[in-house]
């Protein structure tokens, strides 16, 4: 479980991405797409994810719902908002650019 | 069986459900723990790895919840009920902090409601900061006057104001003659005089220009105190006609309720002052009356740049002076606040840099208490801080901690203000400005509130900067060092502000017992001061006055036990007297004195009792005689000290004064020599005196002096009733003031008796809680170290050594403060100065006295402790390992 520090700052780009795809997750089925669609590269801390969930909240830019599972437990899932989906436009964008700045420093370096 | 196992998981994290979030997270880990028994794995060992997965449960939360804007007003309300309970565990320590703070804000609340008016408040007219009082001023009269003469001229010619305005030199009696007559003051200013103040009548109206215009329709404006006391408020009384000293007048406002004259008199009264330039130029000499004038600034003038423009005016003016007083007069300038605060303000300062002190040793003090408490805590802490609490969150709880108890100690001091408050004002001496009207108003409440913030912020972080440490857990707690030398420094500086506080006022205190046995040349024991309000427009004529007082007297001298009945127009040694320029008297046969040279002369026109009343001593030659009272030839007789200066070796008897200062008609003769009075108020150098004889001739009896002296065998209370009765029989309706002449002096002496014991108290506040926290030190690090002398004696050290161990410590503290304190105070006792009466700022006894007397408090607070430390039993300490 090495701790991955660009994961840190970018996590609420990957759970808005993540939420945009696949509407409706749960905190763990969120935390179970980052690692899968990563290839298992990306680990989302639980004393992370779910700071950034309550954050993201509180910013309006998702929404949380409980829902009745079949085990008969409530789970809370989470689905993007309008302005969750603005968000997510300027957040990538941005992280396009500064990745984009990055390689090219890679390449001249 | 998964779902089994999954509730039995359930609750053995989360023993209750606490909120959604605790849910969620449950339903987190379950799924973990299910994908996990999923892929094979066995279902013990899937919870251990979901769990360790998931890492701190209780962090996430909390951090979570730190989502939510507001979130931390719950944990406000954790700290607060956090730290009650930490209080009433420890209710010693709780109330030493409260009543140590509540002294301490109780006291500056106090003293700045007191001298917030005087320093501080700005004074109550529309920006007061450019309102001046202007005009000459000379060494008989230092408070600005402007002749009419000269007035008018600078109404044309002035630059640097915008207006200028004059009020009458001062107030006079005057009469409301209505069913009941009343005796009221009264005061005249110009029409302009309200609107440079930037004050309107609080209804009606300002005079008119017409108004205030010789022979103008005679209208008057009230007090409010009189619209309240005596019209109790009616609104009619506008355009009302009443008679004031016989002359119907009507009135045309009301002041406002708050309005202070600038000259901070009371009147109840004002006229239009009615200026009149072309009798300006003729009466007094050509100089006109003397008046108040104030004058506001034009924008951006400064106070300096003013005088400068005023100048040439004012060289202009005074060559018309007579050249004695040309060297002496002055032009002056000063603002309104300068005016009337200037006397009171160095005490104020001192008071406030007291009690500023004070608050200072008081802060020391609940500080030291908190970070004993604080090294006492060090293992509940490191325990918080292992569970997971932020080192924010441990100070942001040692702050609220400070805090609640800073604002119950503000509470608690601002009771002890309000009482304060009452104390002072009800000892009070008159002539502090404003000090009656002192009282607990929001702005103070603000100020106590930010002075309890301040205290409650810098003991939070002293307590809050001890990081915990993990070795406390298990680990006895012990004193760090840098903590224990914060500690020690701050004990320290409470001995060195003490030291400073206690000569201060031990300086006082010297000074005030000097101001008390000095001699004051003449007797004060049973001796009653009649003053008489004569109506001046019904005893309008010098003949009327003479009659009444002879009258009087003889009335007055067939009283029993009446030993001797006096008149005089003045009393020493305070208060106005008739003073005048020593190089204006003329004596025969002896050249003029050089002008401006000399000084002051006290003068007095004395009836012949005057002295046995007062019991001074005629040294040489004789008394006034009752046959002088009828005679034609003036005498007069001199203070040794007038003698000395004008006859040195010389016989003054029979001598004689050619008209000048204080002897008018054909001169006056030398009859007699009287012992030195102290005549200049009790802190002043006395000066030479000169008493004319006050004959039965009615030329003697003008000015609106008298007072009336008997001595007599009764006690005060007994005469008062008859002396009331006598002037009744003479004229029903004159009001008469009585009072013993001891009182009148007490009264000189209290206000220096009110700063000593102002001060005195402070020091003493000062002394005690500076003591209090040497002990608790002392006792603390006592405590501390028992383990320590345990071993210490078991390994043979004896109890004298273990004294010495513990009594160096606070030694050390003791002279490092004593030395401190004492270069402090050296330095700034020069600030005492002018408040003491023949006692040097460096009086030696003071600064043996008062480091001795703390050396003395201390060591007891030292010995005590030591020697408990010095019980030790070694045995005990080691068994309780």
């Amino acid at each position: 479980m090495a701790k991955n520090d660009s994961l840190q700052g970018s996590l609420d780009l990957l759970v808005l991405k993540i939420l945009s795809r696949r509407p409706r997750l749960h905190g763990y089925a969120i935390m179970a797409a980052i690692a899968s669609t990563s290839g298992d590269v990306l680990h989302a801390e639980e004393g992370s994810l779910y700071p950034a969930l309550y954050r993201m909240e509180e910013a309006g830019w998702i929404r949380a719902e409980w829902i009745k599972k079949d085990s008969g437990r409530r789970a809370r899932i989470y689905e993007l908002t309008a302005a969750g989906k603005k968000q997510l436009g300027t957040a990538e964008s941005r992280w396009q650019s500064v990745s984009l700045a990055i390689n090219r420093v890679l390449r001249e370096a | 069986m998964i779902s089994e196992l999954l509730t039995r998981i359930r609750f053995l994290i989360f023993r209750k459900r606490r909120s959604e979030l605790d849910e969620e997270i449950a339903f987190h880990l379950e799924r973990a723990i299910t994908t996990r028994i999923a892929a094979g794995m066995d279902p013990a060992e899937a919870r251990r790895q979901a769990l360790i997965e998931f890492g701190g449960i209780e962090p996430t939360r909390e951090q979570c919840e730190r989502q939510r804007p507001g979130w931390w007003i719950g944990t406000v309300r954790q700290d607060v009920h956090y730290a009650f309970r930490g209080f009433g565990r420890n209710p010693l320590f709780t109330i030493s902090v409260l009543i140590t703070l509540a002294l301490g804000i109780g006291a500056t609340t106090a003293v700045f409601s007191v001298v917030d008016r005087i320093l501080f408040r700005p004074l109550p007219y529309a920006e007061p900061s450019q309102i001046v009082s202007i005009g000459f001023v000379h060494p008989l009269e230092r408070q600005e006057f402007v002749m009419g003469r000269f007035y008018v001229e600078w109404q044309k010619d002035q630059t640097p104001f915008s207006a200028l305005a004059a009020q009458s030199t001062g107030v006079h009696n005057c009469d409301l003659v209505e069913n009941d007559p009343m005796q009221l003051s009264c005061v005249a200013f110009q029409a302009n005089f309200l609107p440079l103040l930037g004050i309107s009548p609080l209804i009606g109206r300002n005079f008119l220009p017409e108004e205030d215009r010789p022979h103008g329709p005679p209208v008057v404006m009230i007090s409010y105190g009189l619209w309240k006391g005596h019209y109790n408020r009616a609104p009619h009384i506008l355009n009302r006609m009443i008679n004031v000293d016989g002359n119907p007048v009507r009135v045309v406002g009301v002041l406002p309720k708050d309005f202070q004259f600038p000259t901070l008199e009371a009147a109840d009264i004002v006229t239009p002052f009615a200026l009149d330039p072309a009798v300006q130029q003729t009466v007094n000499g050509g100089f006109g009356y003397p008046e108040r004038v104030f004058a506001r600034l034009k924008p951006g003038v400064s106070v300096v740049q003013a005088y400068a423009q005023m100048q040439p005016l004012f060289n202009d003016d005074v060559k018309w002076f007579p050249p004695s007083a040309k060297s002496e007069t002055r032009l002056s300038i000063r603002t309104l606040r300068d005016r009337e605060t200037r006397d009171a303000r160095p005490v104020a300062w001192v008071l406030f840099g007291f009690v500023l002190a004070v608050l200072l040793i008081a802060c020391a003090n609940v500080a030291g208490l908190m970070m004993a408490r604080g090294a006492g805590r060090q293992r509940e802490l490191a325990v918080r801080s292992a569970i997971g609490a932020s080192r924010g969150r441990l100070i942001r709880q040692a702050l609220t901690e400070a805090l609640v108890l800073s604002f119950a100690g503000g509470l608690a001091g601002l009771a002890i203000a309000q009482v304060l408050v009452k104390v002072f004002v009800r000892l009070a001496p008159t002539g502090i400005p404003f000090i009656s009207e002192a009282h607990l108003d929001l702005r103070i409440a603000v100020f106590t509130a930010l002075v309890s913030c301040i205290c409650g912020v810098i003991f939070g972080f002293a307590t809050a900067l001890q990081k915990p440490r993990m070795a406390a857990l298990n680990a006895k707690a012990a004193m760090s060092r840098n903590h224990a030398f914060l500690r020690r420094s701050l004990v320290t500086a409470q001995i060195a502000i003490s030291i400073v506080l206690l000569s201060g006022a031990a300086l006082l205190l010297r000074s005030f017992t000097k101001i008390e046995d000095q001699n004051l040349g003449m007797q004060t024991g049973g001796v009653l001061t009649v003053k008489v309000a004569l109506p001046w427009w019904r005893y309008n004529t010098n003949q009327k006055v003479m009659d009444f007082y002879l009258r009087f007297e003889s009335s007055l001298r067939r009283l029993p036990g009446t030993r001797a009945v006096g008149m005089t127009d003045s009393i020493p040694p305070g208060g106005w007297q008739d003073d005048f320029r020593f190089s204006d008297l003329r004596v025969q046969g002896k050249s003029p004195f050089p002008p401006g040279t000399g000084g002051t002369v006290a003068g007095r026109s004395v009836t012949p009792d005057y002295f046995n009343a007062l019991n001074i001593p005629i040294i040489r030659g004789r008394n006034f005689s009752d046959q002088d009272r009828t005679g034609d030839e003036r005498e007069v007789i001199l203070s040794r000290l007038l003698t000395e200066r004008l006859f040195p070796g010389e016989e003054p008897i029979g001598k004689r004064f050619l008209p000048g200062a204080h002897v008018s008609g054909s001169g006056a003769i030398v009859v007699g020599v009287a012992d030195n009075v102290k005549n200049s108020g009790l802190t002043e150098q006395s000066d030479p005196e000169m008493y004319t004889l006050r004959r039965s001739v009615s030329g003697d009896w003008s000015g609106n002096h008298l007072i009336v002296i008997v001595d007599s065998a009764m006690p005060a209370a007994a005469i008062e009733p008859w002396v009331r009765s006598e002037v009744s029989s003479i004229d029903r309706t004159i009001p008469v003031e009585m009072e013993p002449l001891k009182l009148a002096l007490n009264r000189l002496a209290d206000r220096p008796h009110f700063e000593t014991t102002l001060l005195g108290f402070f020091a003493l506040t000062g002394l005690v809680l500076a003591v209090v926290g040497l002990y608790g030190l002392i006792a603390f690090m006592t405590t501390q170290r028992t383990h320590e002398i345990g071993v210490r004696m078991a390994l043979g050290a004896t109890r004298g050594n273990i004294l010495r161990l513990i009594a160096n410590d606070g030694l050390r503290m003791l002279l490092v403060g004593l030395a401190v304190g004492l270069g402090i105070a050296l330095a700034v006792s020069r600030m005492l100065k002018s408040l003491l009466f023949q006692v040097s700022v460096y009086d030696p006894l003071t600064y043996i006295l008062v480091p001795l007397l703390l050396a003395l408090v201390a060591l007891v607070a030292i010995f005590i402790p030591a020697r408990a430390g010095m019980r030790v039993e070694p045995a005990a300490t080691l068994r309780a390992e």
